[in-house]
């Protein structure tokens, strides 16, 4: 088990935003989370990933348990994300992006006078190639489409080697095509790198495409867990998300 | 660097920089031959400022930490090498290495409390313990001498010729800022920018965000306490208003007058707020009026500085 996460509880003052929550991800693995707005999936990244301190419950991490370490230190044992809101180094270029990234996990960053220009750089372009952005390497993070930040942002968390890799939103507003790249893009990190990958998505067509589980949530619990085609027989699920119409939830 | 299309792009190159440093280099040795005594004094004042501002930009352009506190650190060095020299009767060496080592001390006690805060919470605990340094020094008066500050520092001989302590501090201060340009293009330096354009992301790929922000002033500190150990040395004296608030406020108006995005930015600042000031200065008892009025204009017209406009203009990239 790669990451298992047991009785997960967080409220914001009376709100239950997280309620006994059960995760668990596999290598090689895609888990979805879905459900409506505020249903709590981005908050259980966030436990996850130490950014907002749990209430209750336990995480762990290739059996080591995460539960109270600090983000920094929890990134470090394997743990990549990406956000829901764009989070990249806007004047930093493309490269420098992912490079920056690449000196905190080899421990690079703690070089006071070494020149960065030309360290690592193989690495850079490896990455920024298995992101499709590497024509684009020397513009400002900041100045690159919104597609290509989100897949800037998924760059930066590889350059960490990670063996999880939590995903918010990954295709939130991109365009079709950008979608069809982006699902292409986390099938192959899966596949090749054998990942084990937590998505929150909304846009029902990736998730049902891509994901060996999917979890449903609720009012900040889980309602279900099962395979795609499960999850879209179950009556629950059906009456609380994917409703009577089907694309509006997809939209949205 | 694809997009650069336009006619001034050669300036980039190795070459120009190379030309660049030989002229600048060039100038700056033969200084004393082309100017006269008072210009060439305040040109010391000058590098010295540099120095003052390339390090407090180490924090505020490269980590993105305002500091309203550097001159606080800036007399700590100070006051080490006046105290050493004139109370201790120590020699100029131990004197001078001793100043850097107590600021970043100094600045290691007071950094680790302040990058508990960040924003304006930072900034203002800066500016309570770079005041907290100043009425240590004006209260003092067994050790620091108060508001008399320390005069007549018995400095050794060398530095009585104008010309011996300006090649002194161009040394000196040359040698400190290409320490500081070495770190800022270290991995080190890159993932001090990265805190600084987005220090939430940051602790997820890794890095232990107050630790570096420590670092960084740390370091700030420790180049703060050359460049007023150097001041110390050159004007024979310490005084409490080196620590004064207005002193930092100086020191931030030049870094973010030259730019806080170049490495260049705060010594073209210097350069350009000490020759305002004191052309200025010589002609109108308003002079303060009027660099205001100055000021306000370069900092509205150009965003970014005068490096950053500079660079801006020339290479259309930021």
């Amino acid at each position: 088990m790669l990451l298992q996460a047991k009785a997960l509880l967080k409220s914001f003052g009376g709100l239950m935003a997280v309620y006994d929550v059960d995760l668990q991800v596999n290598t090689n693995e895609i888990v979805s989370i879905i459900g409506p707005n505020g249903a709590g999936k981005s908050t259980v990244f966030n436990l996850i990933t130490g950014h907002i301190p749990l209430d209750k419950g336990t995480i762990f991490f290739k059996d080591k348990e995460i539960t109270r370490l600090a983000p920094h230190e929890i990134s470090r044992l394997g743990i990549g994300r990406s956000f829901q809101k764009l989070n990249i180094f806007p004047r930093l270029s493309t490269f420098q992006n992912v490079q920056v990234a690449l000196f905190s996990a080899t421990g690079l960053n703690r070089s006071l006078f070494s020149s960065a220009k030309k360290l690592l750089t193989e690495k850079v372009q490896d990455i920024l190639e298995s992101v499709g952005l590497a024509d684009k390497a020397e513009r400002p993070g900041g100045l690159l489409a919104h597609g290509d930040q989100k897949r800037l942002e998924i760059g930066i968390a590889l350059a960490l080697n990670p063996e999880l890799l939590l995903l918010d939103e990954p295709t939130q507003g991109m365009s079709a095509a950008e979608t069809a790249q982006t699902t292409e893009l986390i099938h192959r990190l899966s596949k090749e790198r054998g990942i084990g990958l937590a998505l929150v998505e909304h846009d029902m067509k990736v998730v049902f495409s891509i994901s060996d589980k999917i979890y449903v949530m609720h009012q900040g619990m889980i309602i279900f867990c099962g395979t795609p085609e499960e999850v879209r027989r179950n009556e629950e699920v059906q009456r609380v998300y994917l409703g009577k119409d089907k694309n509006s939830a997809a939209q949205s | 660097m694809e997009e650069i299309s336009d006619k001034f792009h050669w300036l980039r190159g190795r070459v120009p920089r190379a030309i660049l440093t030989v002229v600048v280099g060039g100038v700056m040795i033969s200084l004393p031959l082309l100017i006269g005594k008072s210009w060439l004094s305040i040109t010391i004042e000058m590098l010295i400022m540099a120095l003052a501002a390339c390090s407090l930009n180490l924090m505020l352009g490269y980590t993105g930490m305002v500091s309203f506190g550097p001159a606080g650190l800036y007399a700590v060095g100070a006051y080490t090498t006046a105290i050493l020299l004139a109370k201790a009767g120590m020699n100029i060496v131990p004197s001078m290495v001793a100043a850097p080592i107590m600021a970043a001390i100094i600045g290691w006690a007071v950094g680790w409390i302040c990058v508990r805060r960040t924003q304006v919470y930072f900034a203002l605990l800066t500016l309570a313990f770079s005041q907290i340094i100043w009425t240590v020094i004006f209260e003092w008066y067994a050790v620091t001498g108060g508001d008399d500050g320390i005069s007549s520092i018995p400095t050794p001989d060398f530095f009585f010729s104008l010309v011996n302590s300006y090649y002194f501090c161009l040394v000196l201060v040359s040698l400190c800022i290409f320490i500081i340009w070495k770190i800022v293009n270290s991995p080190f330096g890159r993932t001090l920018q990265a805190i600084r354009e987005n220090p939430s992301r940051v602790e997820f790929i890794g890095v232990n965000v107050k630790r570096y922000q420590l670092a960084a002033f740390v370091l700030s500190s420790l180049f703060l306490g050359v460049a007023g150990s150097l001041y110390c040395v050159f004007s024979g004296s310490a005084f409490p208003d080196y620590a004064h608030w207005t002193k930092s406020t100086d020191m931030l108006v030049m870094c973010l007058l030259g730019g806080i995005y170049n490495f260049s930015g705060p010594i073209v600042g210097t350069a350009i707020y000490t020759i305002l000031t004191k052309t200025i200065s010589k002609h109108t008892m308003q002079w303060n009026l009027i660099l205001g009025v100055i000021i306000v204009l370069l900092v509205l017209l150009m965003r970014n500085g005068v490096m950053g406009f500079l660079s801006q203009k020339l290479f259309r990239s930021k």
